[in-house]
Parts: structure tokens; sequence; C-alpha cells
């Protein structure tokens, strides 16, 4: 639904840097790994939090 | 310990820092990596009560959101085991209600990072909630572990013990960490964690150094690295004493 806040395996807090990750990685066409390195997220843990995060309160809002 | 104790920073910054220890034993290391994880009581959202929540996710689901937000923890003996801080947060759609929106009644104990999305509110939905924040460790719950991937490795001595063969194709040879080289300390980011491009032709021998640990450390901005490192050491220390009491005839 929302990101999640912090990194399972590690703990870093990354929900802090979706928002730019989305605007300009899945929104935007910049490359997702280019994007990731200079939000400063650098293991793999962190990384594919959210690389495969998908939000999805637009979707179940209308359920409400 | 008969052998001397140093440390040395090799990086050094407010959350992310990496530094050598000199003369310890690698049950030592360990202790200290253990309790920077799990002995450093760090501030964090504990209970909440909710007043408003018309989003689309559930009180529960907020709650562990909230918990799970990096408070700035006070200086030591600054709060007790049951003292509280309570934080408000209330936010009217349509908006993202954001970490940054915490209202806190201590001036020392605020979100340490400001952009955390809690929600996404759609319009006529609102989040208006009370949460209180207790100091506890790490080993009880993740969010009060202030340490992030803490780890360390050993030093590695590289050593030139001569020239490869003329016609010898070159092989990479990785290392990842911190080498000294002739007790220059240089991390291995600097060459591309291959030794073959900062040795071209040499034939070179990697050791591990008896006793010395680089070890890297992250906060998740509940305090700087150096604040985590010391009360780390401070633990240990009053769980030894607490132990040579214990013993005593």
């Amino acid at each position: 639904m929302m990101v999640p806040v912090r990194c399972f395996t590690c703990g870093n807090v990354v929900a802090e840097h979706w928002e730019e990750f989305d605007e300009r990685a899945n929104e935007g066409d910049e490359d997702p790994e280019k994007v990731l390195d200079e939000l400063g997220v650098e293991r793999y843990c962190c990384r594919r939090m959210l690389v495969s995060h998908r939000d999805l309160v637009d979707v179940v809002s209308p359920y409400q | 310990m008969t052998e001397e104790y140093d440390v040395e920073f090799v990086e050094r910054g407010e959350r992310e820092a990496r530094f050598l220890v000199r003369g310890v034993t690698p049950g030592f290391a360990n202790g200290i990596r253990r309790a920077m994880l799990a002995d450093v009581p760090t501030m964090a959202i504990d209970t909440v009560r909710f007043v408003e929540n018309s989003s689309v996710m559930f009180d529960e689901q907020l709650a562990l959101r909230l918990g799970l937000v990096p408070l700035t923890t006070p200086p030591e003996g600054e709060f007790g085991e049951d003292e509280t801080v309570t934080l408000s947060i209330d936010v009217e759609g349509p908006a993202t209600a954001y970490s940054g929106d915490l209202v806190s009644n201590d001036e020392l104990v605020q979100p340490a990072d400001q952009n955390v999305p809690i929600i996404d509110l759609k319009d006529d939905q609102r989040l208006e909630a009370e949460a209180d924040a207790v100091v506890d460790y790490g080993k009880d719950h993740a969010k009060h572990q202030g340490g992030v991937a803490v780890g360390y490795r050993h030093l590695q001595q590289v050593e030139v013990v001569g020239d490869l063969p003329e016609f010898e194709d070159e092989e990479s040879r990785i290392v990842r960490g911190v080498i000294e080289d002739n007790g220059e300390l240089v991390p291995t980011s600097e060459f591309d964690h291959d030794l073959s491009n900062r040795y071209p032709g040499k034939e070179v021998e990697v050791e591990d150094v008896p006793n010395a640990f680089v070890f890297h450390v992250e906060t998740d901005g509940s305090f700087s690295v150096e604040e985590l490192v010391t009360r780390a050491a401070d633990s240990i220390e009053s769980r030894a004493t607490e132990l040579e009491d214990a013993v005593q005839l």
C-alpha cells in the first residue's frame, strides 16, 4: 500500500527517498540504478525495497 | 589486553562512518557490534491513540509506520524507562501525512527524518492521532535499533612479493574493505575493489592483520555514529561491572 518505512533486512530508513525515486525513475525516464546511487541507497536490500514497491492507495481508495 | 588499543577513522560522517580498531580480540569486536545493534536504547513511538482515522489503512498499520520513524534520542540519563514523550499528528486530505507533521512536546525528541510518508490522504480523509514515544532497546523491537547495517572486517595487509611472469594474463583480484599498504589505509573503493588495478603486473599477497578490525557503522538518525559507538562501549562496561559485582564473594 504505502512504501515501507524501513528496509526489512537492515533497518535503514528508505521511505524518505520514495517520492523522489518514484518521480524520477517510475514516472520519469531516468535509469533506476543511477537514481538509487544518487539518493545514497547503496545496499541491495534497501534498493529492492524501492524498486519493487507499488503504491496501492489510489487503487483501493474508491472502495472505502 | 596486552596489545595497545587504538582507534583511527577512515571515513567519518554524521550518520555513516568507517573506523579501524587495533588491539582488540575478535570476541570484543563482535561484542561492540552486538551492543550497537541491541543494547543502545533509542526513542520510538510505542502507543498511538487515534482520534480520527478515515484513511485507507488500519489504525494498527499506521501505528507500525509511526513507530518505525526514527526520533532523535536525548542524551543518556535524560529520560527514564517509564517516561514518555507525546507527539501528535493532524493532517486533513487531500494531502500526504509526513513524519515532519509530527509535533512533539519535547524539543529533544523530534522526527530525525522529515520526509517519511506516513499515509496518503484523499478528499475528506483525515488522520488525527496522539502518540507516546518511549526509550527501549533494539533487542525488544527493531524500531529501537539505533545502528543500521553495523559490521566489521579484518584489516588486510597487501604486500608485493614479485612481478607476474611477462606473458601471463592478469587476473582480477577482488578484495573489499580497507587495505593497509606500508602503514597507509586505503579503502578498496579507491581502486574499484580490484588489486590488479592498484598493482598492475605485480604478484601480491593479502594477509589479515591480527586483531585489527575495520568497522562500518551507520545510524538511523537517532544520534551520531560517535554517540552510538560510545554508548555501546558504555553498555558493555556497565554490564561487565554488573557481572563483576554479582560474582564477588
